[in-house]
């Protein structure tokens, strides 16, 4: 079969998509029901988080070509290379790589300190809690509380650059995030799906650790 | 139609594990905390009335707000050191007698430390003006916190862990209906 020129092709495989947007409605939830008073909802989406972070990050090394780390994380001659201009590919570009992991990173950081923290009234704990002091876990919630205004960084880093691409570039990020696919420029090899089994296999661990987590992470 | 499977297990995210946050319940609770079916005391609990005398002078105020920061961040202390003992393998029924005691102490004393002009107006303070604004709805909270916290008491003094964790989250639920509608973020 021949490909059209600037046919769309898919792009992003669904557990990606998936992730990205449930993250962002997690942590919308996130902050809106610790904001609103409902700390047990807020444990609970701090949880749904961390599967989805340890899904994605298996996912990194099962998944799709698009959502593999080793094909989209560069060194910094990668980087320099693609912003003259001389880059050519689907999925994250390398520049656009280093968000992806910022992003991760900061809110895995987030989760961490959510897990060992509790409340200031002594009502509410974190499922890690029990682990640390009570004094740690003051602290911990004390540094979630202003690591919340990194997060909100690098989002508002990330819309910036989502605008950017769209007004300067002339590219559109957001809809192929929703619906998996992009035009591609002729020549550009489209995305080679991941193994809806490895999918499956992957939340099924990430499930697991979760699960493992809220129950206190006892011994094995 | 693949993916189809992947999100019917994505699904079931939303549908596993079962917990409970509150700090004196373990995290996989399987006994309901509000199933405590026993017959409930027959003594009518008296709580303390609230305070409504503003205080005379300023430096009066002060004291009062400084009594009443200090009391509630040892009952936030004395909370976190029970929820802890209660959510381990083995409470230590020492360790909560002694923090019980530091609450059971202070929850009369909660009723004359909120006068009016003891507000934001006068001093720094997580007191919110609304207090005053609604006092019956506050008093009655503040009835409730105190009823709360001998039931506590009570609780504590049988030594059955399953009464004291009961009444530690009926307690931990007054301090909560309170603080969620009175009280603003404060930085110290």
């Amino acid at each position: 079969m021949i490909r059209q020129a600037g046919a769309k092709q898919p792009v992003w495989d669904l557990p990606t998509r998936l992730v990205h947007w449930l993250l962002a409605c997690l942590i919308a939830f996130s902050w809106w029901s610790v904001e609103y008073h409902h700390t047990d909802w807020h444990i609970w989406s701090g949880c749904a988080i961390l599967t989805l972070l340890i899904f994605r990050l298996m996912w990194g090394f099962a998944g799709s070509s698009t959502a593999r780390f080793a094909n989209f994380v560069r060194g910094p001659v990668a980087i320099a290379n693609y912003w003259r201009g001389q880059w050519t590919g689907i999925g994250h570009n390398p520049l656009g790589a280093l968000s992806v992991l910022a992003l991760l990173l900061v809110t895995a950081v987030q989760v961490g300190l959510g897990l060992v923290a509790q409340d200031e009234d002594g009502i509410f704990m974190g499922p890690l809690a029990q682990l640390v002091s009570s004094d740690t876990s003051d602290k911990a919630r004390d540094i979630h509380e202003l690591w919340f205004y990194v997060l909100l960084g690098f989002i508002a880093l990330h819309l910036a650059a989502v605008a950017f691409y769209r007004v300067v570039r002339g590219k559109r990020l957001v809809m192929p995030m929703i619906t998996g696919r992009a035009p591609l420029e002729p020549g550009v090899k489209p995305m080679r799906p991941g193994k809806w089994w490895a999918a499956l296999a992957c939340l099924a661990v990430a499930l697991g650790v979760t699960r493992w987590v809220i129950a206190g992470a006892p011994p094995l | 139609m693949r993916f189809t499977t992947f999100a019917a297990a994505c699904a079931c995210v939303l549908l596993t594990g079962c917990g409970d946050w509150k700090s004196g319940q373990a995290n996989n609770a399987t006994a309901n905390i509000s199933e405590d079916s026993r017959p409930a005391p027959t003594a009518v609990a008296t709580t303390t009335a609230m305070r409504t005398t503003a205080p005379a002078t300023k430096e009066e105020a002060l004291e009062i707000m400084h009594e009443r920061h200090e009391g509630m961040e040892g009952m936030g202390k004395a909370t976190k050191a029970i929820g802890r003992e209660l959510k381990s393998d083995s409470p230590d029924l020492g360790v909560i007698r002694e923090s019980a005691r530091k609450i059971t102490d202070f929850a009369p004393r909660s009723a004359v430390l909120f006068p009016p002009g003891t507000g934001p107006d006068v001093g720094k303070t997580g007191a919110k003006p609304e207090i005053w604004q609604n006092a019956q709805d506050f008093a009655a909270k503040d009835a409730d916190f105190q009823r709360a916290a001998q039931a506590f008491g009570t609780a504590v003094s049988s030594g059955e862990l399953t009464a004291i964790k009961a009444k530690f989250a009926d307690l931990g639920n007054t301090c909560k209906a309170c603080h969620d509608k009175y009280r603003a973020k404060m930085k110290h």
